[in-house]
């Protein structure tokens, strides 16, 4: 009988299938495949997750080596106890909480302070009360259209776009920059979210913050972003033209 | 105290009220995140509707969040990948398989 039609395709579906709910036919069929050899599909997650792994960790431990051990323990936790794994959860779910576990012990043993569990709320303005945008760039509540862009205020045109293989590069090292300067608890979320498309209720649960917490540190650190990009875009229309 | 026509508070469900651009550039993310009630959505929409300069803002935060996804970040060292996948072929040979079958 053959149930295996298109196994050696190896079609990039194991990391979606690896987030499915518990029980459900995807997951299924990815134990399956796992548990029969499928090297492929071990080797998509673990190229998927990897990096983001790393992320979390580093909520935990304080060097970028202690957090490649932990990840590189949790996978070879993870090809041991496969077997045993009872599809409760997603397999995601199942490998993050194995990483975090294994983090959290490697965290107390190195007992340093990592950024993240250092900084405070208040250090984030996470009560969102200042503007994201400078209050300088809208008309006053007494002018004839209140609260608008003024002309010099409003976004300007971004030529090329940041996707445009002209600008990417800078528009990286720029974002680089800028995601370090943000503080900590807003470039954590924003790393999480942007730069490595967890869900917003992965970050909640990876953080333990509620979800208007998270979107305020969302919104925070991607206007900064934003801003600076602008600025960047600023800076080419005046060097580019002639007059000011 | 100055009158703010552009700041109707909604009483009622579904009553009527506008955001101004500065309100609009505060209420982007949670626009985004779908978490706007939705007489404040159906403003923001309104709004949008009327102001490019806001739709330019509201691109600009989209195309900043894609550029982020393209930010190259560390993964695993190929020699420990390397190690993992052999491990995980020794603990969960393909049935039928005594030895790695394909090239
Ligand atoms: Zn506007």
């Amino acid at each position: 009988m053959r149930d295996r039609p298109e196994q050696e395709g190896a079609a990039p579906t194991a990391v979606l299938a690896a987030a499915e709910p518990g029980g459900s036919a995807a997951q299924v069929e990815v134990l399956a495949r796992l548990g029969n050899g499928d090297r492929a599909a071990f080797a998509e997650i673990v190229d998927a997750w990897s990096p983001v792994m790393l992320r979390v960790a580093l909520l935990y431990v304080s060097t970028q080596a202690t957090a490649e051990e932990v990840v590189q323990e949790t996978w070879l936790a993870v090809i041991r106890s496969l077997g045993r794994f009872e599809g409760r959860s997603s397999l995601k779910t199942w490998v993050f909480r194995i990483l975090e576990n294994r983090s959290r012990t490697r965290g107390r043993q190195e007992a340093r302070t990592v950024p993240w569990s250092s900084a405070f709320p208040s250090d984030d303005g996470e009560t969102g009360a200042e503007p994201t945008v400078d209050p300088r760039r809208f008309r006053g509540t007494d002018d004839a259209y209140p609260c608008h862009w003024t002309p010099d205020g409003m976004p300007v045109a971004w030529q090329p776009p940041p996707e445009d293989a002209v600008m990417a590069a800078e528009v990286r090292r720029q974002l680089r920059a800028a995601l370090d300067e943000l503080p900590v608890r807003q470039r954590t979320v924003v790393e999480l979210r942007d730069v490595h498309g967890l869900t917003s209720e992965e970050v909640c649960e990876r953080l333990g913050i509620s979800p208007a917490n998270q979107r305020i540190l969302l919104h925070r650190g991607r206007a900064r972003l934003r801003a600076g990009l602008d600025e960047v875009y600023r800076g080419r229309s005046r060097e580019g033209s002639t007059g000011g | 105290m100055v009158e703010q026509p552009d700041r109707v508070e909604p009483d009622v469900d579904g009553a009527w009220f506008e955001v101004a651009c500065q309100e609009f550039v505060e209420l982007v993310t949670d626009y985004l995140e779908g978490a706007l009630p939705p007489p404040v959505e159906r403003a923001v929409a309104t709004h949008l509707a009327l102001c490019d300069p806001c739709v330019r803002y509201l691109d600009q935060i989209r195309r900043t969040t894609a550029a982020l996804g393209t930010l190259p970040a560390p993964t695993l060292a190929p020699a420990v990948r390397a190690e993992l996948l052999d491990v995980f072929d020794r603990l969960h040979p393909r049935p039928g398989d005594g030895r790695a079958g394909s090239p």
